[in-house]
């Protein structure tokens, strides 16, 4: 089943990049954060943390697990049993989210993916 | 996995789409996560935000720097002024080489002043010319107060002018062609 699952998802994301889906998703996604206020929060996390470390002594790696919350589990495609949907970052507003889920949604159930 | 359209898929399948879509939605965020991170990183680095403390500190430093350096600031001691390698430079040039144009030794403070006079004679085309051009800078000098392009347009002017025109005619030319623009 895991398998199956990992094709699928390899599968999904190839449909996504060719649909040109993907690209809208995240345009999409990159819209509303910025003008919920999520990417000036963020940006000032970061800011805070260059104060602190020195300016010459942060890399992309540290402001990246400074961004990405403690709570999230999981890489981009990694096959798990985590049935929980676990927020992955913790202040994306959840209307946002809802919104892209949504969107998502209807695409996976529009689109016929041909594994399995 | 066939094409779903609504809640009539079994309840398995359901959940799937709603994990695979999380999954989904976590891979866009992730990517914009980095993003906005290495964005941040190259504003941090850069020092391109208005950092307020940190630009304060830099700047104490830097004075603080530069009343601690006994060569004092550029200035006061505009003669010498120390680079950011640390060396000095005399004010005038003086290392010597050999021009190009005639292959003289010259020295570098003066090689400018050298090549008005080396280039202005090191043509054959010119040295017709030279003759023409003084008399039509005396002219401009008592006359008009137009700059003198002498080299260049009464050598063009010679190009234009048929033979045999006296000279007088070739300077009038002279005179009309460095009135237009």
């Amino acid at each position: 089943m895991e398998n199956f699952a990992h094709v699928d998802e390899l599968n999904l994301v190839l449909q996504l990049i060719e649909s040109g889906e993907k690209e809208k998703l995240m345009e999409l996604l990159r819209e509303r954060l910025i003008e919920c206020g999520w990417r000036d929060e963020m940006r000032a996390l970061c800011r805070a943390y260059a104060k602190k470390k020195g300016r010459n002594n942060v890399t992309v790696d540290d402001l990246v697990h400074v961004i990405t919350p403690k709570g999230r589990e999981k890489s981009c495609i990694s096959v798990t049993s985590n049935f929980a949907i676990s927020t992955s970052a913790s202040s994306v507003p959840d209307s946002v989210k809802a919104e892209l889920l949504l969107r998502i949604q209807s695409f996976l159930k529009s689109v016929p993916l041909d594994a399995l | 996995m066939s094409a779903l359209n609504d809640g009539s898929s079994s309840p398995r399948s359901q959940v799937t789409i709603e994990q695979r879509a999380s999954r989904c939605f976590d891979d866009l965020l992730e990517s914009i996560i980095v993003d906005v991170a290495s964005e941040c990183h190259r504003i941090a680095r850069l020092g391109l935000d208005l950092n307020l403390e940190v630009e304060e500190e830099e700047l104490r430093l830097s004075a603080q720097a530069r009343m601690a350096d006994p060569s004092c600031s550029s200035e006061s001691n505009s003669k010498n002024v120390v680079d950011i390698f640390g060396q000095t430079h005399p004010p005038i040039a003086s290392e010597t080489f050999n021009c190009m144009n005639c292959g003289r030794p010259v020295t570098a403070g003066r090689f400018a002043p050298h090549l008005e006079k080396c280039m202005g004679k090191g043509r054959k085309a010119l040295t017709k010319i030279t003759r023409s051009t003084t008399i039509a800078r005396n002219r401009h000098a008592r006359g008009s107060p137009v700059t003198v392009y002498a080299p260049y347009s009464t050598s063009t002017n010679s190009n234009i002018v048929p033979e045999g025109t006296p000279r007088t005619a070739r300077e009038e030319f002279a005179e009309y062609t460095f009135e237009e623009p």
